[in-house]
């Protein structure tokens, strides 16, 4: 039955994620100011608050399901800025999960992997990687090769899942995924990369030289495997750009209504000043795409994956966090651009969901394939 | 809970009326060139039970979920013809949602019968920058009745209407007045097609110190909530810009994809494929945004603001689809043997109505 209403099970668990993202956003501020220092593992204030990303994972029946209530969290966290406990997941453990033998799983069941993939001159077309292992038959390892940039938790994380091509012993080649742990000779993590915004999140590049790896770190992801832990994060990530999204129509909607400029939803486009106008359409912006978000979650609740859908979600929330947090700051004019304020760093950050994790032309190409039912050949 | 899960029936009815909108596309241009709506068309649709689902007498049947499906379907065929039946079904559930038992017993049986029956909520007047927040017709209290003045504009199918639910100010406040077009003091104009939905036979209806008994007020003797009305049609006009759009999108793919241009076709251009891409994100995001109005309508909540930014939404979107149809199609956009620049008329008709349909 066709329903949008949370239930009070939801409510709490967004709630208390609302709360703690309010705490966090000062912490925010500070390491958006120290953007070479890692947030720690949790804050203090973090102490008797459990984990709603967590609570979320674990809800089951009088709540609207783990996956949509994960990306609501996840949402919430993000209109602050920061979580109050660092993720103790990558989107390499998903990889883990989903393609390694029971004793890889069993050994790195509790370490947070990293995905590396984008490299200086593959990031969107990831068939472009140069990354490369080859197997010492002498020693049975692999040996390591190449260059991995932009990569997420890189200083935070306890090994890396490394996308890769091998060269096999009996000369046949393909692509593949080796875990790599931190302190394994060959493997330099660099400094904290200098961005627009998000500064708080660990970003860094990676080095491989020579990089020797036991044959039992050697996961098998293929790439197929690889890329569709996006199917997850993709609608993830347009929940947290809308996140950002919101808190910046939360500030602006509050700014102007003690100018009192107040949102009238009753009458018609005729009866509203222009930049009440103008709100009201980055709120629906906003809305819209927060509804592609829910269903692609909903969808993956009923193991469906969710391919076209989580690349709507993906398009329509980076999409739209450009729009609303460009949009806010003309609405509220120069006051609105100090660092005093809030959306000075929403515009920063709200800017990178439409680039990582597949950038808008990506979820394009993916669903003008599959509506237009070519191949990845036919349309490149 | 949020679900986004059809019932049995739901489905059942969606996928009826996909077939009968796509019966009914042939029928299309001829409603837009004759500025009629074909009678067969109205007798398909009245045949399908669209409206008589919901006008079981004590409105008990009545779903704007159901209703934004079905429009959605429509509008996918045609627009104009979605319109036609979401003018009589927002009449209805009109009835349904507020009157009293007394107004839902003489009027929804009339539209349970097998024969075509019409009747349309009036609320958008001829005056530039019409806004509903500065209705200009009123009801003053007359008598143990009230005096109707004032003139309705865009009122779809009027010549076949036999009621009309008309907004006016009443002591101040917005309230909504059944009114029989056989009264003292109503006038049907000529039609007027203008530049979309001609086939939907709109026409301006005044209303000339037209005397109405005390049990004309909807919801009487409390009157109802306008207000309410306003936002089933702004849902109602969400769901059937959803449509548009789609109808839009689903006729340029087959084109874009069989159209050579230096030597691909137009689709392996990522600029005509993004686009693409675009409007099937912006369609589903429509669809969604309905969907959440009609749901809360149904649950008899404050639908104001979600349907405000759903029918706000759609008119960006659908426009912006339409816009796009035409050219991609190019030169063959712009021409009449093709649907679609009949659509980007239809669309930009849609997207400033207001209370010509409900859910």
């Amino acid at each position: 039955m066709i329903d949008f209403e949370l239930t009070s099970k939801d409510q709490e668990i967004i709630r208390l994620a609302h709360e703690q993202a309010e705490i966090a956003r000062r912490y925010g501020d500070y390491y958006d100011k120290h953007e070479d220092e890692l947030p720690p593992d949790q804050f203090p204030e973090a102490e008797g608050r459990p984990n709603p990303i967590v609570l979320a994972e674990e809800t089951g029946d009088g709540s609207s399901g783990p996956r949509i209530l994960h990306s609501l969290v996840m949402h919430e966290i993000y209109g602050g800025g920061l979580a109050l406990h660092r993720a103790r997941w990558g989107l390499g453990n998903t990889v883990l999960q989903t393609v390694a033998t029971p004793d890889q799983f069993e050994k790195w069941k509790n370490h947070t992997i990293a995905i590396a993939i984008t490299e200086p001159g593959a990031g969107s077309d990831p068939a472009d990687i140069r990354t490369t292992a080859t197997f010492d038959r002498e020693t049975g390892e692999w040996i390591l090769n190449g260059e991995k940039i932009f990569i997420s938790q890189a200083q935070s994380a306890d090994a890396a899942m490394v996308f890769s091509r091998f060269i096999a012993p009996d000369g046949s080649r393909g692509m593949t995924t080796f875990l790599v742990e931190k302190g394994t000779a060959g493997f330099t993590v660099g400094p904290q990369l200098k961005k627009l915004g998000i500064r708080s999140h660990d970003t860094c590049n990676l080095l491989f030289e020579d990089c020797r790896i036991p044959e039992f770190n050697h996961i098998k992801g293929d790439f197929k495997s690889t890329m569709s832990v996006f199917n997850d994060s993709r609608p993830m990530v347009g929940a947290m750009a809308l996140g950002v999204a919101r808190a910046a129509l939360d500030f602006t909607r509050q700014k102007l209504a003690e100018r009192g400029i107040e949102i009238d939803y009753r009458g018609g486009m005729r009866s509203r000043c222009a930049i009440a106008d103008r709100f009201l359409r980055l709120e629906a912006a906003y809305e819209a795409a927060l509804l592609t978000v829910m269903r692609s979650k909903w969808l993956e609740q009923r193991d469906v994956a969710p391919k076209v859908e989580a690349s709507i979600a993906k398009a329509a929330g980076g999409k739209a966090a450009r729009r609303i947090t460009q949009g806010c700051i003309e609405l509220l004019g120069p006051e609105a651009l100090s660092e005093d304020h809030r959306l000075e760093r929403c515009f920063r950050d709200g800017r990178i969901f439409d680039i990582y994790e597949g950038a808008g032309e990506i979820q394009r190409l993916i669903i003008a394939r599959a509506i237009l039912d070519y191949t990845a050949r036919e349309l490149r | 809970m949020i679900s986004f899960e059809l019932t049995e029936e739901q489905q059942l009815a969606q996928s009826m009326v996909r077939d009968l909108a796509a019966a009914l596309r042939p029928a299309a241009r001829q409603g837009d060139d004759r500025e009629a709506t074909p009678a067969s068309v109205l007798d398909a649709l009245w045949s399908a039970g669209i409206v008589q689902n919901q006008a079981a007498a004590d409105g008990s049947n009545s779903s704007p979920i159901l209703n934004a499906l079905m429009l959605e379907e429509l509008a996918a065929g045609d627009p104009s013809f979605a319109m036609a039946a979401g003018a009589t079904m927002g009449f209805v559930s009109a009835i349904a949602a507020h009157g009293s038992p007394r107004q839902k017993n003489t009027l929804l049986p009339e539209f349970a019968g097998d024969k075509f029956r019409c009747a349309a909520v009036a609320i958008m007047e001829p005056d530039f920058a019409f806004d509903v927040a500065a209705i200009r017709t009123t009801a003053a209290p007359a008598g143990d009745g009230y005096r109707l003045s004032g003139v309705k504009s865009f009122v779809p199918l009027a010549a076949r209407c036999d009621h009309f639910l008309v907004l006016a100010r009443c002591d101040e406040r917005l309230d909504a007045f059944i009114v029989d077009r056989g009264a003292r003091g109503v006038d049907i104009s000529e039609k007027k097609p203008g530049l979309g939905l001609r086939a939907l036979e709109t026409a301006a209806v005044s209303f000339d110190r037209v005397e109405l008994g005390p049990g004309s007020r909807l919801g009487e003797p409390a009157g109802c909530d306008a207000q309410r009305l306003i936002d089933s049609s702004r849902a109602a006009l969400a769901a059937i810009m959803t449509g548009a759009g789609r109808a839009v999108m689903e006729f340029a793919i087959p084109y874009v994809k069989q159209r050579v241009v230096h030597g691909a076709p137009l689709a392996q251009k990522q600029v005509i494929a993004f686009r693409l891409a675009d409007m099937r994100i912006e369609t589903d995001a429509m669809r969604w945004m309905a969907w959440k109005a009609a749901s809360i309508l149904e649950k008899r909540g404050d639908a104001s603001r979600q349907a405000q930014l759903a029918y706000t939404y759609a008119g960006e979107q659908a426009m912006w689809i339409a816009d796009e149809g035409v050219q991609m199609l190019g030169g063959h956009g712009y021409l009449r043997d093709n649907p679609v620049e009949m659509w980007y008329r239809d669309i930009r008709t849609l997207s400033v109505l207001e209370g010509a349909a409900g859910l």
